[in-house]
């Protein structure tokens, strides 16, 4: 058998080390260098995906000895909480490199960081050791570092430095968590899978060790007030980085407070369920009232981006409080989902947001007026999207936002509060597609040029799947509840 | 007596090379010196080899023959070597070049003495011997910045000296004996031990530039050449962890050492990574750096006895450490000592600029580099000894560590500020930092290559 986790994982960095030697290569070459390999990549994950995952525990394992005196190795594998979030990952990275095919600075540089990027983001999510896992968590961070000091906006130096102290701070205490409950089992290992099977700590230990992952977790998703860093950071990153940004490396945020918080310290998870509950409500309603405060449309989907991973932070703690076997699984298959939506719907948002920039140069919504009749098809590929993310039934944010929400109703029916989120995002899309999309068009715009084949081309496999896990979330929903509802908590 | 002797012949090698450069110095013949000194010191590494593996003492238990000596040469005598190297490219023509050669096998040696010490005599030994050579190295551009950061560091060197005798002389009282294996002795006189121990930190930690005795190392190193600053911040203060590890593996655990050596290192890294935020020339930088580092080491040294990590530790961080900060500091070397002329140099020259982020991510602790498998089997050591809250203060440091790092990368890629050389280094040069690059990132990736020998 290939071994195609392995393949899929090191193939961007593959590519990235060609764009490196290839230094004297036209710009041209070097995109089209991006955009194959990460096709090729997500050719990888869709043949992972035709492989499937299995009832219990991971599939498609693949090991080697790395640190074999120490208990480590090289382990990956998927289940079905991570190959949804992979399959986002390669998408979202092939989109945005044919979106980026426009970069002309320093654009070798430019592509090696986002292929060293999809490797680090891709390898968060199949990694099934520990250190492996927090390699792979660390080199995000600088790869997304150089991204936004490079190529970001004006104040991007301050930002990234930001970004990157406050991420590496967060992260820190996650090493502490793991070196914990590497010490705690025994043999001394690292492999995550055992860690999961057979808990290694317990009582105050166990507590400990959940509150630093906790603090690692919140700062990544983030939680308030955690979250100080993301809005700097999107309003400064390229688009690109701002996708990848919302649309993946969020996800490690949440990915691991399911894979390590919920799964390895589950008894002192459930002790603190009520507290991570009520972050997890604090969240989405401060996210949505931030987001409502906004002006400058960048702002305000970084802070919608708040508001829908304390939906998930809800839908997790809810699966760890509650009783009934069925009802966790509800509520983690919707938080998984929500996962995977977010990232196409943030994504896409994002994507648009800096076509927009590009065609404007300003971001400020009152700059605005009527682009609906100028640019159609953006003008409603934004609409599509703003409808999605303030969770329109029919679109990729309904079903998942309804599983948690069905599962909070059962367990906690004083969370379900949080559903207010969704009334002020509804209220702000609206308002921010009032703005910019309608009325009289204004004078200086009328000239504005409409999407171009590339630009349709990066959005509409985004758009399609928005629709797709809307009306038919069924083949991503199977895939995350073969796991969810056997999982051991 | 004859197996003593041949246990110590990679210990010969080095004194017969100093020696040999010396006279060679003295023809007149520098490159023969370079020569003799580099095929020396890497015949010295290879004749190590089959000492792997080895536990034992020789000359009634005074020099040991175990995992930390042996490691120490197989670490600082490559070390010495790429030091040389980056001597060869700053000081090559000048007068007395050859005499560096010699002066350099000198205080490796005393720094090897000082990594298998197992007698009290000989730490002072190698206190000296490494101690005397550093002077002159410090001295040897024989303008007034060196000479009086050479005079500072002697100064410094004579007051801490005698301290570390005078209280070594508490321990000899009360065991009876100069033996570092005696001194579980002293479990039930907690006073002496007490004394003999600060005494030793003092001694030694000057010598590895523990605060608060690292006064002299930044205005040394900014003093030096910047090759020996590279080699100083090094070989003499692996060797001096070393044996400060060698004491205490010895000493009853009922004198608190643990205890002591953990406020020293939380003090260390804390105050070197501060002061480090604030220099704006990048060998002073670089000279906190290694202060600060030298806390992270301490770590080790607190779970000595009570986690088996620790000496693995130890060696890991020591083989890392020596590799990104040589490299670092080759690259400054290349550059320029000033913060503004990093600024751009990253456009200008992309190898050297990957190769310094690479050594300085290092230095701060980001995987998959050397300093991170380092960091994180010190800290893996202080948790399984008991010392949790030590590990989260050092974890602490590594944010401010990332800042201080940080200050040189951030401007590396923006606009230059003055037209720095877009120059490629020196063949030389670049040796040593394919080398250095190699090995940090190798110690990162296939850390079990080493692991498996330490096991």
């Amino acid at each position: 058998m290939l071994p195609i986790v392995s393949i899929t994982l090191f193939l961007p960095l593959l590519g990235a080390l060609l764009v490196m030697t290839l230094r004297k290569a036209p710009v041209q070459v070097v995109h089209a260098i991006g955009i194959v390999t990460s096709g090729l990549t997500l050719i990888g994950v869709v043949r992972m995906w035709s492989r499937g995952v299995n009832e219990t525990g991971f599939a498609q394992l693949e090991q080697l000895d790395w640190m074999p005196s120490i208990g480590a190795a090289y382990r990956v594998g998927v289940d079905g909480i991570s190959l949804p979030l992979v399959l986002l990952t390669a998408l979202l990275f092939f989109v945005t490199f044919i979106y980026s095919a426009k970069v002309r600075k320093q654009s070798h540089a430019f592509v090696a960081l986002m292929l060293l990027l999809e490797t680090a983001s891709i390898g968060v999510f199949t990694a099934l050791d520990a250190i492996l896992f927090y390699v792979f968590f660390e080199v995000s961070l600088v790869a997304m570092y150089f991204m936004i000091a490079e190529w970001g906006h004006e104040d991007r130096q301050r930002a990234a430095l930001m970004f990157f102290i406050y991420t590496f701070l967060g992260s820190l205490p996650l090493l502490l968590a793991i070196l914990g409950l590497y010490l705690g089992s025994d043999p001394h290992t690292f492999d995550m899978r055992d860690w999961i099977s057979n808990p290694p700590l317990n009582g105050t230990a166990a507590m400990l060790a959940l509150i630093a992952m906790l603090i690692t977790f919140a700062v990544k998703t983030p939680v308030f007030p955690f979250h100080t860093w993301l809005p700097a950071a999107h309003v400064q990153a390229p688009a690109a980085g701002s996708v990848i940004l919302a649309g993946v490396m969020l996800k490690f945020g949440t990915y691991g407070l399911v894979r390590f918080a919920f799964q390895m310290t589950p008894d002192a998870f459930r002790d603190a369920g009520i507290v991570i509950l009520v972050f997890g409500v604090v969240a989405a309603l401060y996210g949505a009232f931030a987001a409502l405060a906004q002006s400058d449309l960048k702002r305000l989907v970084a802070y919608t981006s708040v508001n829908h991973m304390g939906y998930i932070i809800i839908g997790v703690a809810i699966a760890a409080l509650a009783t009934d076997p069925a009802i966790r699984a509800t509520a983690l298959d919707g938080s998984v989902l929500q996962m995977v939506s977010h990232g196409l719907v943030t994504g896409a948002l994002f994507l648009l947001v800096g076509m927009l920039q590009d065609r404007a140069n300003t971001r400020e919504m009152d700059q605005f007026g009527g682009l609906l009749n100028v640019i159609p098809i953006l003008g409603w590929s934004f609409v599509l999207a703003a409808f999605a993310s303030l969770g329109l039934p029919g679109l990729a944010h309904f079903p998942a936002e309804f599983q948690i929400f069905l599962a909070t109703l059962q367990v906690e029916p004083v969370a379900v509060i949080a559903i207010l989120g969704i009334v002020i995002t509804a209220g702000l899309y609206l308002r921010a597609i009032g703005k910019v999309f309608l009325g009289e068009p204004r004078e200086k715009w009328t000239n504005m040029a409409d999407l171009n084949v590339r630009e349709v081309l990066a959005l509409s496999p985004l758009l399609i799947l928005i629709v797709v896990v809307g009306v038919v979330p069924a083949w991503v929903l199977d895939v995350i509840h073969k796991t969810t509802a056997a999982l051991q908590f | 007596m004859e197996r003593d002797l041949a246990l110590i012949i990679p210990e010969i090698i080095v004194l017969l090379t100093g020696v040999i450069a010396l006279v060679a110095e003295m023809l007149r013949l520098p490159r023969i010196a370079l020569t003799v000194t580099v095929i020396g010191l890497l015949l010295a590494t290879g004749m190590t080899l089959p000492l792997l593996g080895a536990d034992t003492s020789i000359f009634g238990g005074t020099f040991r023959i175990d995992m930390l000596s042996v490691w120490a040469k197989l670490i600082l005598l490559p070390a010495t070597v790429l030091s040389v190297l980056l001597a060869r490219t700053e000081l090559g023509g000048s007068d007395r070049e050859g005499t560096v050669y010699s002066l350099v096998c000198f205080v490796t040696l005393g720094s090897l003495v000082l990594a298998g010490a197992g007698d009290s005599m000989l730490l002072v030994l190698g206190i000296l011997l490494s101690g005397l050579g550093s002077f002159a190295l410090v001295a040897y551009p024989r303008n007034d910045s060196a000479t009086e950061a050479a005079m500072k560091f002697f100064v410094f060197a004579a007051v801490t000296g005698a301290i570390m005798i005078f209280g070594l002389s508490y321990w000899f009282g009360g065991t009876g004996s100069t033996l570092l294996s005696d001194l579980s002795r002293l479990e039930e006189k907690p006073v002496v031990a007490a004394v003999g121990l600060i005494a030793v930190i003092v001694g030694l930690g000057y010598k590895a530039s523990l605060v608060p005795f690292h006064f002299w190392a930044p205005d040394a190193y900014e003093g030096a050449p910047v090759s020996i600053a590279a080699y100083l911040s090094v070989v003499p203060k692996i060797g001096a962890i070393l044996a400060l590890t060698q004491v205490v593996r010895d000493l009853p655990m009922s004198t608190g050492w643990p205890l002591v050596i953990a406020v020293v290192s939380v003090i260390t890294m804390t105050y070197g990574y501060l002061a480090a935020l604030v220099q704006d020339n990048v060998v002073r930088l670089l000279a906190y750096s290694s202060v600060a580092q030298a806390g992270y080491f301490l770590i080790g040294i607190v779970a000595v006895g009570a986690s088996p990590l620790a000496f693995t530790s130890i060696i890991v961080f020591s083989a890392a450490y020596a590799a990104m900060n040589l490299g670092a500091f080759a690259v400054v070397m290349h550059a320029g000592r000033t913060l503004d002329v990093f600024s751009g140099i990253g456009r200008k020259n992309i190898a050297i600029g990957v190769a310094m982020v690479v050594f300085l991510l290092s230095l701060a602790g980001i995987p998959p580099l050397a300093g991170f498998v380092g960091k994180f089997l010190l800290f893996g050591a202080s948790i399984e000894a008991g010392f949790t809250w030590l590990a989260v203060i050092a974890i602490l440091n590594s944010v401010l560590s990332l800042a201080v790092y940080l200050r040189i990368i951030v401007p590396m890629y923006q606009q230059p500020i003055i037209t720095a050389s877009g120059s490629a280094p020196i063949p030389l040069v670049k040796w040593v930092l394919g080398i250095t690059f190699t090995f940090t990132l190798g110690i990162g990736l296939a850390a079990q290559v080493l692991l498996g020998r330490l096991a």
